[in-house]
C-alpha cells in the first residue's frame, strides 16, 4: 500500500468561497459494499445556490457518493448534513421531502406510464400534486405538455431527459443531484441538456452534477471535485480545475 | 342444457374466487418479484376468521343479527384479519430478505406456509368445520335461461366482480396506484423519487391478502367446509391462474382465474373430478410452452 | 496520491481489491471443520456408521435407515439445487415414482415379482426418463417458472397416487386400479441378491451406508471435474455459462436426470424396507424438510448437505419421546440463550429474571384461580417442588397452551422489532413462556411441533444465514 494521501484531497483553493452557507455536506464518509471499501474519507460541500461537479473515471465511486448523499447507500462512518439537519440515518423519502431531488443515471423513467403520470410521481412527497408545479414544468418544457398523455418509454432520448428533469422539479427541490446527465445523449442533446441545467441553476436550484464529461461539466460549474478510487484527490474552482495540468491530461484530453 | 348453465354459473363463481387469489399473487409478484407461497395460507386464515365470526354471531343455527349483516361482518373481519396477517408475513419473513439472494424469500415463504398450516392445526385442531350456509340462507335464486341458480353463488360472483373493479380503479386512478406501479416497474427509481417503498409494499400486501381473505369466506359460503389444509390446493389453483394470465398482470389474473374455474367445473361435470386438477395443470404447461409470459403478461420472469 | 498521476479506468482499483476487503468470508462452522482434512471426518463418520448396529436396537436401525434414505435424497437434491441452481420443487415425486415403481414390479398388486437385480435398474431407468421428460419440458424455464412447473409435477404425482385406484379407461367397463389410492400398495417384496433375502432393517442399513458413501465419493469427485464445474457455472450464472459456450440446456437436463435417478433409487429401497408405499409419504412436508436440510448445510456444499440432512433427520427422533424432548428442548434453549447473550453479567441477569418471572406468573395463575396440576417433569424431591412453583401447568392444557403459543409468537415478533436495549427485558418472558408452551402443549403433539419448528427454522435461517452453515456468502456489488 502506498502512503495515505491527505484525507480531503489536494485543495487548489478552499471552497465554498465567501459567505455561502452549506446546503449539502458530506463529512468523513466511508462506504463499503460487503467487505469492499468503496469510499474513503470523502468530504464534500455544496453551498446554497452553487453548481458543483464531481468528476472521475469509471467505477471510482462517483455514483456511490451521490447515492450516499441521497440515502440509497448507508455509509459505515461519516455524516450527511442537508440544510443544517443531520440526515445520515434518515430514509431517502425524508431527504426528498426536505428538498433533494435526483435525475438518475440513464434517467430511469417509469417507461410503461404516461408522461403526466411520471411527473405526478415526481410530486409524490408533496402529497396532492400542485397544479402550479406542473405549470412551471410545462413552461420550462413546452414539449412535455403536448406529450403528456404519451407513454414515457416511447419518447426520444432528449425528450426522456426533459421528463426526468421535469419529474425531479415536481418536488420543488432546493438541491438537484444529477447522475451523468450526458450519458447516452448525442452531442447536440448534451449541449441542450447542459443549457437546461444552467437555466435551472439560474432559477436558484443548487446542483451537484456527477459527470464523466469533464469538459462540459467544468464549463458550467462553480466548483468541482475529482474522485479517484474512492478518494477525493483534487478540489477547487472550475477555473482552477480546467487549468490543472494533470487533470487536463487525464480527463480533458488537451 | 340445464347442466351446462349450472356448470357455467359454478365455473364463474369458482373462477371469481380463483381470480381473487390470483390477484394477490400477481400484485405481490408485481411489486416484489416474489412468489408468495404463503398466500394460500392467508386465504385459509380468512376462511377460518369468517367461520368464527359466524359462530360468534349465533352460528348457522340462530343468527343473533340479520343474515345480511352477519355476512357483511364475516367478509369485513376476514379481510381485515387476512390483510393484517399478510402485512405481518411481509414484515417478518420477507422484508429482512429484500436484498438477499433470489431463492431465500422463496424458501422463507415455504417456511411461513408450513408454520401457518401447523399453527392453525395446533390452535383449532384438524376437525373440518362447516359454514353450513343452507341452514340460514335458503331460497329461490334467480332464473338464468330457465334454470334455477343458487343465490349464494350469484352473491359471491357479484362480490368478486365488485372487488375486482374496485382494485382496478385503485391501481389505475389513485396516487397509491401510481406509486405501486412505479415501485413495480423500478423500485430503485421509485425510492429516488421519495416514495416510501416499504409503505407501498405494506399496503400492497394488505390489499392482496384482504382479497384472499374475502375469497376464503366465499369458498366457505359456497362449499361449506374449511380446514387447515385448504390453503395449499386453492393457493396452487390461484397461482396457476396468475401464471396462465401472465403473472404481474391484473387483467391477466382475472382472465386466468375465470379460465381455470370454468375448466375445472366443466371437467368435473363432463369428464371426471379426478381430472380437474390435471387438466388445469396441462393448460398451465401448454400456456407456458406457447406463451411463456402468460396470456396477457407483458414481462417474462427472467431473473434466476 | 495527488502527487501521483491521475489514472483513468479501474485497473488500479481492481488490483487493490484484495487490500480493500475486510472481514472473513467463511463462517465459523466451516472454519472449524476445515482444520482436519475431509477424509478424516469421512472415515470417522463411516466407522461410527459401521459399528453402530453392533450396539443398536431395532429402533436405532429404523432411525439409521431413515437417515440413510434422507441423506441420499439430500445429496441428489443438492446436485440439482445446490450445483445446477435449478429450483426443483417436485423432487420428492421422483422418490415416490421410484417407490411406486418398485412396488408395482415386485408385489402381489399385479402378481409381478421381478428379481431385485432386474426391478431396481428398470425402475431407476424409468424414473430417470421421467426426469428427462420434465427436464425437457422445463429446459427453457428460468428460476420461478421452473419452480412452478416442478411444484405442479410434485402435486400431480401425489394426486395421481391418491386417485389412481379408479381410472376410467375408454372401452372398458370396470375401472382400473393402478396405485391403490389412499391404501397404497402393500406386501412389497424384500430386496434379495443372489438368493440372500434382506430380511431385517440391518441389511438395508448397511446397503444404505454403502450407497451413501459411494454417492458422497462420487459427488466429491464431481466437485473438481469438468461437469461439476460446468453445473456450478450454470447454477451461478446461466447467461455467462451460455456465453462460455457451455451447453446450458443439456447440462440442466443432465442435472435433472441424475437427481431423479438418485431419488428413484432411494425410492426403491424405501419401498422394500417399508414393504409398502402410500401417497402421504411423498407429500410437501418431506420436500420442505429436504430443502431445509440442503439449505441448512449450505446448498452446493457436500458436507453441508450431509450434516444438514443428519441434523434434520435426527432432530425429530429426539422430539418423539416427550420425556426426552423436554430435556432436549431445555438444553437447546439454554444453548441458544448462551449464544444470544454474550456477557456473563447479562446471562446471570437473564437467568435470575427468568426465575423471578416464573414465580410471578405462577402467583398470577393462582390469584386468577386457574385450575392447575403440579408440574410432573423430572423426578420428585425438592427440585421438583420448586419447579412446580415456577412452572404452572393448568388443567386445561390445550387452551392455556394455545394462548401461550400465540403470546410467544407475538413476543418473538416484537423481539425482532425492538432495539438491542429492550431485548434483554423481553428475554426472561420469552424463555419462561417457551418452556411453558413446550411442557403444556407442544410436547404432546410432536408431529405438529416438528412442522412448526421446521417452518420457523427455514424463516430464521434465511434471515440469519441464507448461505447455510457451510456456504459462502456472495458479495453482490451494486
Amino acid at each position: 500500500m502506498r502512503a495515505q494521501p491527505e484525507p480531503a484531497g489536494a485543495a487548489l483553493s478552499d471552497g465554498p468561497p465567501g459567505p455561502l452557507t452549506p446546503l449539502l455536506q458530506l463529512s468523513g464518509i466511508n462506504t463499503f459494499y460487503g467487505p469492499v471499501h468503496i469510499l474513503e474519507d470523502v468530504n464534500l460541500v455544496v453551498g446554497k445556490g452553487e453548481l458543483v461537479c464531481l468528476l472521475g473515471g469509471n467505477a471510482c465511486g462517483k455514483s456511490t457518493t451521490l447515492k450516499t448523499a441521497l440515502g440509497l447507500v448507508a455509509p459505515r462512518t461519516g455524516t450527511v448534513t442537508f440544510d443544517g439537519v443531520d440526515v445520515t440515518s434518515r430514509p431517502t423519502s425524508e431527504r426528498v421531502r426536505r428538498g433533494m431531488a435526483v435525475v438518475p443515471e440513464n434517467r430511469r423513467l417509469f417507461a410503461p406510464m404516461t408522461v403526466l403520470e411520471n411527473l405526478q410521481i415526481g410530486a409524490w412527497v408533496r402529497g396532492a400534486p400542485d397544479p402550479a408545479d406542473l405549470d412551471r414544468v410545462f413552461e420550462l418544457f413546452p414539449l412535455l405538455e403536448q406529450r403528456s398523455a404519451q407513454i414515457a418509454g416511447t419518447l426520444s432520448g432528449g425528450e426522456q431527459q426533459m421528463v426526468a428533469m421535469g419529474r425531479a422539479l415536481m418536488s420543488r427541490p432546493s438541491l438537484m443531484l444529477m447522475d451523468e446527465p450526458s450519458m447516452g445523449l448525442s452531442p447536440r442533446l448534451v449541449e441542450q441538456s447542459f443549457e437546461l441545467i444552467e437555466t435551472l441553476h439560474r432559477d436558484g436550484v443548487s446542483m451537484l452534477i456527477v459527470e464523466q464529461n469533464a469538459n462540459m461539466a467544468l464549463s458550467i460549474a462553480d466548483r468541482g471535485y475529482v474522485l479517484q478510487t474512492g478518494r477525493i484527490v483534487l478540489r477547487g474552482s472550475a477555473q482552477e480545475l480546467s487549468n490543472h495540468d494533470e487533470l487536463r491530461r487525464a480527463y480533458l484530453g488537451r | 342444457m340445464e347442466l351446462f348453465v349450472q356448470q357455467l354459473v359454478n365455473g364463474l363463481t369458482l373462477g371469481g374466487v380463483y381470480a381473487l387469489i390470483a390477484l394477490g399473487y400477481t400484485l405481490i409478484y408485481g411489486v416484489l418479484q416474489l412468489l408468495n407461497f404463503a398466500h394460500g395460507e392467508v386465504y385459509m386464515v380468512g376462511a377460518f376468521t369468517g367461520f368464527f365470526v359466524m359462530v360468534g354471531l349465533g352460528g348457522p343455527g340462530k343468527p343473533i343479527v340479520p343474515v345480511w349483516l352477519m355476512i357483511v361482518a364475516m367478509f369485513l373481519a376476514a379481510m381485515v384479519v387476512s390483510g393484517l396477517l399478510g402485512v405481518g408475513i411481509e414484515r417478518f419473513a420477507y422484508r429482512p430478505l429484500r436484498e438477499s439472494t433470489r431463492i431465500a424469500p422463496l424458501i422463507s415463504a415455504l417456511g411461513v406456509s408450513l408454520f401457518l398450516q401447523n399453527a392453525v392445526l395446533l390452535l383449532f385442531g384438524s376437525r373440518v368445520r362447516s359454514y353450513d350456509t343452507p341452514r340460514y340462507w335458503s331460497g329461490a335464486g334467480p332464473q338464468v335461461a330457465g334454470v334455477q341458480v343458487n343465490p349464494v353463488r350469484i352473491l359471491v360472483l357479484v362480490l368478486a366482480i365488485i372487488l375486482m373493479v374496485g382494485l382496478t380503479r385503485l391501481v389505475e386512478k389513485t396516487a397509491f396506484g401510481r406509486g405501486m406501479r412505479a415501485v413495480a416497474y423500478d423500485r430503485d427509481a421509485a425510492v429516488m423519487m421519495g416514495i416510501d417503498v416499504n409503505k407501498v409494499i405494506v399496503l400492497v400486501f394488505f390489499v392482496a391478502s384482504a382479497l384472499a381473505g374475502a375469497a376464503g369466506v366465499m369458498v366457505g359460503l359456497v362449499f361449506f367446509n374449511v380446514n387447515n389444509y385448504m390453503g395449499f390446493l386453492a393457493g396452487l389453483k390461484g397461482f396457476t391462474a396468475a401464471v396462465v394470465g401472465g403473472i404481474g398482470s391484473i387483467p391477466g389474473a382475472m382472465l386466468g382465474g375465470l379460465l381455470i374455474g370454468l375448466i375445472e367445473s366443466f371437467t368435473t361435470a363432463y369428464v371426471s373430478a379426478n381430472f380437474a386438477s390435471v387438466l388445469s395443470f396441462l393448460v398451465l404447461i401448454l400456456v407456458m410452452l406457447l406463451k411463456p409470459r402468460g396470456l396477457l403478461g407483458t414481462r417474462a420472469i427472467v431473473k434466476v | 496520491m495527488a502527487e501521483e498521476s491521475l489514472a483513468i479506468g479501474t485497473d488500479e482499483w481492481v488490483a487493490a481489491h484484495e487490500g480493500r476487503t475486510s472481514g472473513q468470508v467463511q463462517g465459523p462452522v466451516a472454519r472449524t471443520f476445515g482444520r482436519l482434512p475431509w477424509w478424516v471426518w469421512g472415515s470417522i463418520a463411516v466407522l461410527v456408521a459401521v459399528v453402530l448396529p453392533l450396539i443398536g436396537s431395532t429402533y436405532l436401525m429404523r432411525v439409521g435407515v431413515n437417515l440413510g434414505l434422507f441423506l441420499m435424497l439430500a445429496l441428489g437434491l443438492n446436485l440439482v439445487v445446490g450445483y445446477a441452481g435449478l429450483l426443483d420443487i417436485g423432487y420428492v415425486a421422483f422418490y415416490g415414482l421410484g417407490a411406486y415403481g418398485f412396488a408395482m414390479l415386485a408385489s402381489d398388486k399385479f402378481g409381478v415379482h421381478l428379481p431385485t437385480v432386474v426391478a431396481v435398474p428398470v425402475v431407476v431407468a424409468a424414473v430417470s426418463i421421467f426426469g428427462l421428460v420434465l427436464g425437457l419440458a422445463a429446459r427453457r424455464l428460468l428460476g420461478d417458472y421452473l419452480a412452478i412447473v416442478t411444484l405442479f409435477f410434485g402435486q400431480m404425482f401425489v394426486e395421481f397416487a391418491l386417485s389412481g385406484d379408479a381410472i376410467t379407461v375408454p372401452g372398458r367397463a370396470e375401472q382400473v386400479d393402478l396405485t391403490g389410492g389412499t391404501n397404497g400398495i402393500t406386501d412389497v417384496d424384500r430386496f434379495s441378491f443372489l438368493g440372500v433375502e434382506f430380511s431385517s432393517d440391518r441389511w438395508y442399513y448397511y446397503l444404505l451406508v454403502v450407497l451413501v458413501v459411494l454417492l458422497a465419493l462420487a459427488v466429491r469427485r464431481l466437485d473438481g471435474s469438468r461437469i461439476g464445474r460446468a453445473w456450478k457455472a450454470v447454477g451461478q450464472d446461466p447467461l455467462a455459462a451460455e456465453a462460455m459456450t457451455m451447453p446450458v440446456n443439456r447440462l440442466k437436463i443432465m442435472a435433472f436426470v441424475v437427481g431423479a435417478g438418485i431419488a428413484g433409487l432411494a425410492g426403491t429401497v424405501f419401498a422394500a424396507v417399508q414393504r409398502g408405499v402410500f401417497p402421504s409419504s411423498f407429500d410437501l412436508p418431506l420436500l420442505i424438510l429436504l430443502y431445509a436440510a440442503v439449505i441448512l448445510g449450505g446448498s452446493g456444499s457436500l458436507k453441508g448437505a450431509l450434516i444438514g440432512a443428519a441434523l434434520l433427520s435426527l432432530l425429530p427422533e429426539a422430539l418423539r419421546e416427550p420425556s426426552y424432548s423436554e430435556m432436549v428442548f431445555v438444553l437447546l434453549l439454554v444453548a441458544g440463550l448462551a449464544l444470544a447473550v454474550r456477557s456473563w453479567r447479562d446471562r446471570i441477569i437473564v437467568v435470575v429474571a427468568t426465575v423471578v418471572f416464573g414465580f410471578v406468573m405462577n402467583l398470577l395463575f393462582t390469584l386468577l384461580h386457574v385450575q392447575g396440576v403440579p408440574a410432573s417433569a423430572w423426578t420428585s424431591g425438592p427440585v421438583s417442588t420448586l419447579l412446580g412453583h415456577w412452572l404452572f401447568v393448568p388443567q386445561d392444557r390445550v387452551l392455556w397452551g394455545n394462548l401461550g403459543f400465540v403470546g410467544l409468537v407475538v413476543l418473538l415478533a416484537v423481539l425482532t422489532l425492538v432495539g438491542t436495549r429492550v431485548r434483554p427485558i423481553l428475554l426472561p418472558a420469552i424463555v419462561w413462556l417457551s418452556i411453558f408452551v413446550w411442557f403444556v402443549r407442544l410436547a404432546d403433539v410432536p408431529s405438529i411441533t416438528r412442522q412448526l419448528l421446521i417452518g420457523a427454522l427455514l424463516i430464521v435461517l434465511m434471515i440469519v444465514r441464507p448461505q447455510g452453515l457451510f456456504g459462502r456468502r456472495q458479495v453482490e456489488v451494486l
